[in-house]
């Protein structure tokens, strides 16, 4: 039996959101995670959030690092605003595709999964999270484009 | 005299020549992003049309990486920090 879709454009532009609560919980863990590593330089994920914008450079702008945390925190909060929503406007909804798409590279960062190898080879744990974000943003960004 | 000023500029715009290279938006290819999910924010970020962000995803799937834009530094930086708070992997590099 195919599986019915989670998420459904409206013809008012909206974005019908029919995720289970458990499902629900774990995205709130993930943000939850998310918001957390943004002012923790000792939370694992927090390299991911702070990568460099220009390698060559002795250090980045910190107006650009500000504006890209800025931007990262206001995605996120707006997820965790909207997560028990049952329909979400066009940018609420690319607010959960950049919040979910940071939060799987951040989990496989920590992961130390860098390649196509390190991904065969990753524990289970870190597989069902891995799948569980990449089948939501599949389906989330095929109904957005 | 009118000879040598008219040299300097002549150096002048040479080396402005030099030092107006421009600076890429080069983004990274990791092993877990969904290929749709590439392409919209290309086309979100730039406004790139479906074709060209497709065609730019794909060269990131398989060259591991891709010049997406290329400009100005603080344009390029711009549109870095758009792409990483989207949660691509993507650095800011000055043309060779």
């Amino acid at each position: 039996m195919a599986r019915s879709k989670v998420f459904i454009q409206r013809k008012d532009g909206r974005i019908e959101v029919r995720i289970a609560s458990d499902a629900r919980e774990f995205l709130k863990s993930v943000i939850d995670q998310l918001i957390a590593a943004e002012s923790d330089s000792a939370h694992p994920w927090h390299g991911t959030l702070h990568s460099p914008i220009t390698p060559s450079a002795d250090s980045d702008d910190p107006l650009r690092s500000f504006e890209r945390q800025k931007m990262t925190a206001t995605s996120a909060e707006l997820m965790r605003l909207t997560l028990d929503e049952s329909f979400l406007s066009q940018d609420e909804a690319f607010a959960w595709l950049a919040s979910m798409q940071l939060g799987l590279r951040a989990r496989t960062s920590e992961a130390a999964i860098f390649t196509d190898d390190d991904l065969a080879q990753a524990d289970e744990a870190s597989l069902q999270t891995i799948r569980a974000l990449q089948s939501f943003l599949f389906e989330l960004a095929t109904t957005l484009s | 005299m009118k000879h040598e000023r008219s040299t300097s500029t002549a150096t002048l715009s040479q080396d402005e020549v030099v030092t107006e290279k421009s600076w890429n938006v080069v983004v990274w290819d990791d092993p877990v992003t969904p290929m749709p999910v590439v392409a919209l924010i290309f086309r979100k970020i730039f406004g790139y049309s479906n074709n060209k962000a497709t065609q730019l995803m794909m060269t990131v799937h398989h060259q591991g990486r891709a010049i997406v834009w290329s400009g100005s530094r603080d344009r390029a930086e711009g549109y870095c920090v758009k792409l990483q708070a989207n949660g691509l992997l993507s650095t800011v590099e000055q043309d060779s």
